[in-house]
């Protein structure tokens, strides 16, 4: 790629980014959250979501409003932004918009191959899977049972192809195995995409390489969480681990080598983006989980991604933000309806 | 006039509602438009507002018309929309009219469910039977290799065991069939390859006529497929293969009697479907066409009623709950419609105790409110699209009626474009009430809007054009040049006179390319042109020359003048808000400055206008020049214009040098004055803390009264006090400001007035071009072909001249004349920094279903 992507940006890109940058305007703000936070009902919650960019998009459901109807419809508006994003971009802004949707489809799949061990049927979990990450075969998936079964069926004409290269073997598929599957997935995913952005050059390097760092990162460390006391051997998740993230490779041996929290924490410390961010952990009672600190990370990340011009970054952030702005709802609305009132402000704020 | 020269004088009223009469009394006022309501609930959100499950239900009651007017449209019923509004349901009503919906919303929904339903079974049976239609030629095929495995020759030995096993293998021989996509048909292929590596046969052919989805209604192109295949493992993957696709799978008959028998039955059910679907529909229509009488008034009542209770909202409780306290701006005329409004609505609720008014005074700038009709609301339009005036100003709407047509008139002079557009604005105007113009969208609408603008324009644009005399870059002869031609030559004068003339003769023609008239010549120059510019000048190869002095003069003379109107409409405001001291240390030495070097400047030019005559222009010193020299002071004198020139000039000179110390200095020191009690600057420190002492003592007694006089009037003291903090370092870098922008302005805003002489220019060279390019090339050629070719000629100028000409030409002149008004004219004396006074009125509510309907 040439230098200097301010000549040439706005031909192909000008537009859109014109838009996300518009879209970024509308997102929910502190005063937005605040008022939220009084709502009384899940009506209270329509009723001021209307006042917001939302608008009326709630108009057309029926009584009685839940939870899940608002979650679906956000949904359903983001997609739609997506979507026109997506149909009016052009190369390699289309491909950057594949790459993006490469991660959902992933948990989708892995979704459906979960319910198709546990002989759900197809229809049910459908509902549940990210539009984002839909696609026309995905419903096949539950044919397959085993990996290369599953790529040399049904996906190996996705854009999510090139990531099943490491993990094709016959296991068949058990829980575990999907698991592994996914992570696998998510690794090769991680590092393509990464590659990408690299290749890319410009602007959108420099503003999605720690993006993409950071998520590579943050996957290390929850693999790593969550397999302590697993029968995942050592070695086995080490393989897991996307090799393009800081940690790589003296973090990732180390993190290989952690058996508990403490040792985690330890490796954390190496790093200067990481030890404030394990340090803001809270430990058992009350405080924030790790979970939230890394959400907290991400969302400054993003937020900082619309300070540069010129470059793919404020997508992917707007699409982040956004979805973090959806879990911010759902859990306000979802303690409005429990009425559990006492945990409604831990939501991650926007800045 | 009046109401067009100021805004109307606004006063901030409490309204006491009874609330049980608040809602009736909102429909009086809403009807009417009065007034426009304050929010006295700023700061609680909007879901814990007192009428919040009204506003709810208004909702709801929104999305079942929303509904209703949804299926009548998808019934293409017309919906009749009703001439006038009515009012806004009565209370009792209302709860009436919402069971009324909600069950003919229940009704609706289950017999357009039945229909559905009916539909896509209708619809899965027709595609069956195309589908058993298809599948009967794929058989066909088949039977060639068919009765070979069924009929296998059996051979000797072992025959009994291979008959079993055929029998297995013919057991789990299976076939799926069914329609799909055609989009989807070639992935649906290569998955079926991948995951059964062969181990099918799939025939597929494509449906001959559309058929519509059951699942979405869309009418596409389908294919039917046929797939035959062995073995149980591999029926279940092309069972969920079909899934995945969204086939539609239908059971396929294994012999010919099957299929026939599936055929007859489907052909009854079809039948038997088809009458209950019409049965069903002409029920549903009939309902649909019920409610698309009534849907209109309730879709506009449902909007009134949400209307109220939001204005309801923004009202305040008293303390007892028994009455709700609004406060509003109301226009000072129609006090009196507002009090019988809340008469109106009390007595038709039959309340006890009438709601009442009582006007409060306040301290806060009310909203501006300029009553505008059809006539005068486009050129109020464009003063406020700069911005809205502050409250009691001066608005320049008025001026700009005449004002802004004519710059840009004399920017478009042709008499011929000025007509076309005056044509078209006129036809705008006599069809004004036609319903299509109404509705128009987009730049039909922008025109239709401005269309009194336009008339104007147009009009203008003809008297500009008769001054200038160009009618489609080509000048009219009207009254007969004042020039004489002949008198030119040699033979028409006596000979004495020859001497002295440089006259024509026979040689001269003939030789030379370019003649000169000499007006000084007896008998050539008759006198001036009764109306605007000689025609001659058309023919004349200095008419550039002579008609770019003519324009850059003229701008320069309607620029001042529009500026030094600005400025004295400037004084006008300063009288009306009572700061006289304004006018003295402010407007006056603008004018001064502005009239002591620009106004002079006119001078210049008129008088060297009416001075100079034909015989004396040889001597007529450069204005130019001499109005360099005015502020050089060159060495060597010049002959000016007229005796005593250079006395006026410095004189001139030392007003203007006087005039800004005032400007920059005198507001800042005179308030400083007042500000420190009126005491003399530099006595002693004494008297002057004394004073102040005093004045704060005042200020503060002052002060308690109001605050107190508040608070018997209502408790919830909304309204604050604004003092003003003096702040003299601020005062004086404002005035230092505004003076350095009216200063330098002066100069660059005369420069810029010079764009009127540039526009027209370029107007009438461009028009010109028009003319030698398409129309000059026409007629040149002989008469035979001549005629064939005007025609094309003449339309491709009728065309450039209405796009290039027309359009283009006067949106740029449009935007100059805009500039022009903005920036030149309204700097010197316009604020516009009020906002908009905004009735609570239902006629601003949309009476259409085309918005509820997005």
């Amino acid at each position: 790629m040439l230098e200097g992507a301010e000549f040439y940006f706005n031909v192909d890109h000008g537009y859109l980014e014109g838009l996300v940058r518009g879209c970024k305007a509308s997102l929910l703000t502190q005063q937005d959250y605040i008022n939220l936070v009084q709502c009384e009902t899940l009506e209270d919650v329509k009723i001021h979501l209307q006042t917001t960019d939302y608008g009326n998009f709630l108009a057309n459901e029926t009584n009685p409003l839940t939870v899940s109807k608002i979650d679906t419809e956000m949904r359903k508006k983001l997609c739609r932004e997506f979507e026109y994003f997506r149909n009016h971009s052009l190369e390699p802004l289309s491909t950057f918009f594949t790459y993006m949707t490469c991660s959902y489809m992933i948990d989708n799949v892995i979704l459906l191959m979960n319910a198709a061990l546990q002989k759900k049927s197809v229809k049910e979990i459908l509902v549940k899977c990210h539009p984002l990450g839909r696609f026309t075969e995905m419903e096949a998936v539950n044919i397959a049972e085993t990996p290369s079964d599953l790529f040399n069926a049904v996906l190996v004409e996705t854009p999510l192809a090139p990531f099943f290269q490491d993990c094709m073997s016959e296991n068949t598929l058990d829980e575990l195995n999907i698991e592994l599957l996914r992570n696998k997935l998510y690794k090769s995913y991680l590092e393509a995409f990464y590659k990408f952005c690299k290749n890319h050059g410009d602007v959108t390097a420099e503003i999605m390489c720690p993006i993409l760092e950071f998520e590579a990162d943050r996957r290390a460390f929850i693999i790593t969480l969550n397999s302590f006391g697993t029968e995942l051997s050592k070695d086995d998740r080490e393989t897991l681990y996307p090799t393009c993230g800081k940690l790589y490779p003296e973090g990732l041996r180390l993190l290989a080598q952690a058996e508990d929290f403490d040792q985690m924490r330890r490796v954390a410390e190496h790093y200067g983006v990481y030890k404030p961010l394990f340090e803001a952990v809270g430990d058992g009672s009350g405080g924030k989980t790790l979970e939230d600190v890394f959400y907290e990370h991400e969302v400054q990340m993003n937020v900082l991604a619309f300070n540069r011009q010129f470059h793919y970054g404020v997508f992917y952030a707007y699409t982040k933000l956004k979805e973090q702005e959806m879990r911010n709802i759902v859990w306000i609305a979802e303690c409005i309806s429990q009425r559990h009132r006492t945990k409604i402000n831990s939501y991650i704020p926007i800045l | 006039m009046g109401s067009l020269f100021r805004s109307e004088t606004m006063c901030l009223a409490q309204l006491f509602l009874q609330s049980g009469t608040a809602y009736e009394c909102l429909s009086a006022l809403g009807e009417k438009g009065l007034v426009q309501f304050r929010d006295l609930n700023q700061n609680v959100s909007s879901f814990q507002r007192k009428f919040v499950g009204e506003v709810k239900r208004c909702e709801e009651l929104e999305r079942i018309l929303a509904y209703l007017v949804q299926e009548i449209n998808r019934a293409d019923i017309p919906l009749p929309e009703g001439e006038t509004s009515p009012p806004a349901p009565p209370l009792k009503q209302v709860l009436e009219m919402q069971e009324q919906l909600q069950k003919l919303e229940v009704e609706l929904r289950e017999v357009t469910k039945n229909k559905e339903k009916l539909r896509k079974n209708l619809l899965e049976l027709i595609e069956y039977t195309h589908m058993l239609r298809v599948t009967k030629t794929f058989v066909k095929r088949n039977v060639e290799f068919e009765p070979t495995y069924e009929e296998f020759p059996p051979l000797e030995n072992d025959s009994l065991l291979d008959y079993s096993c055929m029998q297995r293998l013919g057991a789990k021989l299976g076939f799926v069939s069914g329609l799909i996509n055609q989009g989807k048909v070639e992935a649906f292929e290569k998955m079926l390859w991948r995951v059964c590596k062969g181990y099918t046969i799939v025939t597929y052919a494509e449906l001959d006529e559309p058929l519509e989805d059951p699942e979405t209604g869309e009418v596409i192109k389908w294919y039917v497929f046929l797939i035959s295949f062995w073995g149980e493992q591999i029926g279940h993957k092309v069972k969920k293969i079909c899934d995945c696709y969204h086939c539609h799978v239908y059971p396929y008959p294994n012999t010919a009697e099957e299929r026939k028998e599936i055929q007859e039955g489907l052909n009854t059910r079809i039948q038997d479907l088809y009458t209950v679907l019409h049965k069903t529909e002409d029920y549903l229509r009939q309902v649909l066409c019920k409610a698309a009488e009534s849907v209109y008034s309730h879709v506009i009542q449902v909007k009134k009623m949400k209307a109220i209770y939001h204005m309801l909202n923004m009202c305040s409780f008293d303390v007892t709950n028994k009455c709700l306290i609004a406060e509003v701006w109301c226009p000072e005329a129609d006090l009196h419609d507002l009090r019988r409004a809340l008469e109106d609505g009390s007595r038709e609720s039959g309340a006890t105790i009438p709601s009442f008014m009582n006007t409060i005074p306040t301290k806060e700038t009310p909203p501006t409110l300029i009553r505008t009709n059809k006539f005068t609301e486009g050129f109020q339009n464009i003063v406020d699209a700069y911005g809205v005036g502050s409250y009691r100003e001066v608005n320049p709407a008025l001026f700009t009626i005449i004002t802004f047509p004519f710059l840009f008139a004399v920017m478009f002079g042709d008499f011929g474009h000025g007509f076309v557009m005056f044509l078209f604005a006129l036809l705008l105007v006599l069809n004004e009430n036609h319903p299509r113009l109404k509705q128009s969208q987009e730049i039909m609408r922008m025109f239709f809007n401005g269309r009194y603008i336009l008339l104007l324009m147009g009009l203008f644009s003809v008297y500009t054009g008769l001054i200038y005399n160009d009618c489609f870059s080509k000048s009219v002869n009207l009254f007969g040049s004042g020039w004489n031609v002949s008198a030119m030559y040699s033979s028409s004068h006596a000979p004495a006179e020859r001497r002295r003339m440089v006259l024509w003769n026979d040689s001269v023609v003939r030789r030379s390319r370019v003649l000169q008239l000499d007006p000084s010549v007896p008998g050539v120059f008759q006198g001036p042109y009764p109306l605007g510019i000689d025609p001659i000048w058309n023919l004349a190869t200095n008419r550039l020359t002579f008609l770019n002095s003519f324009k850059m003069k003229m701008s320069v003379i309607l620029g001042i003048i529009h500026m030094t109107f600005g400025v004295i409409l400037g004084i006008f405001n300063h009288l009306h808000f009572r700061k006289k001291f304004n006018i003295y240390l402010v407007s006056v030495p603008e004018l001064l400055f502005m009239l002591c070097i620009f106004g002079y400047l006119i001078f210049m030019i008129v008088y060297k206008w009416l001075v100079y005559s034909a015989e004396t222009s040889r001597v007529a010193p450069s204005i130019l020049i001499e109005f360099i020299n005015m502020f050089l002071f060159p060495a060597s004198e010049t002959n000016g214009l007229y005796a005593g020139q250079e006395h006026v000039q410095r004189l001139l000179l030392a007003v203007t040098a006087l005039s800004v110390p005032v400007l920059f200095l005198g507001k800042p020191l005179f308030l400083l004055w007042l500000h420190n009690g009126r005491s003399c600057f530099g006595v002693s420190r004494s008297g002057y803390t004394l004073i102040r002492k005093d004045s704060e003592e005042e200020v503060s007694l002052l002060g308690s009264q109001d605050i107190e006089e508040g608070n018997n009037q209502m408790e919830d003291g909304c309204r604050e006090m604004t003092c003003e903090e003096f702040n003299f370092g601020e005062i004086l870098m404002t005035q230092v400001i505004h003076s350095i922008e009216y200063c330098l302005g002066c100069i660059s805003n005369t420069a810029s007035y010079l764009r009127l002489w540039a526009l027209s220019l370029a107007h009438a060279q461009l028009s010109d071009v028009l003319w030698t390019m398409l129309v000059r090339v026409g007629l040149r050629v002989d008469t035979t072909y001549g005629v064939l070719l005007l025609l094309p000629v003449i339309a491709l100028f009728a065309v450039l001249t209405i796009f290039i000409l027309l359009i283009m030409e006067g949106l740029s002149a449009f935007l100059h004349a805009i500039r022009l008004h903005w920036v030149e004219f309204q700097n010197k004396f316009y604020v516009g920094a009020g906002t908009k006074f905004v009735p609570f009125s239902f006629r601003l509510l949309s009476s259409k279903f085309s918005d509820d309907v997005a």
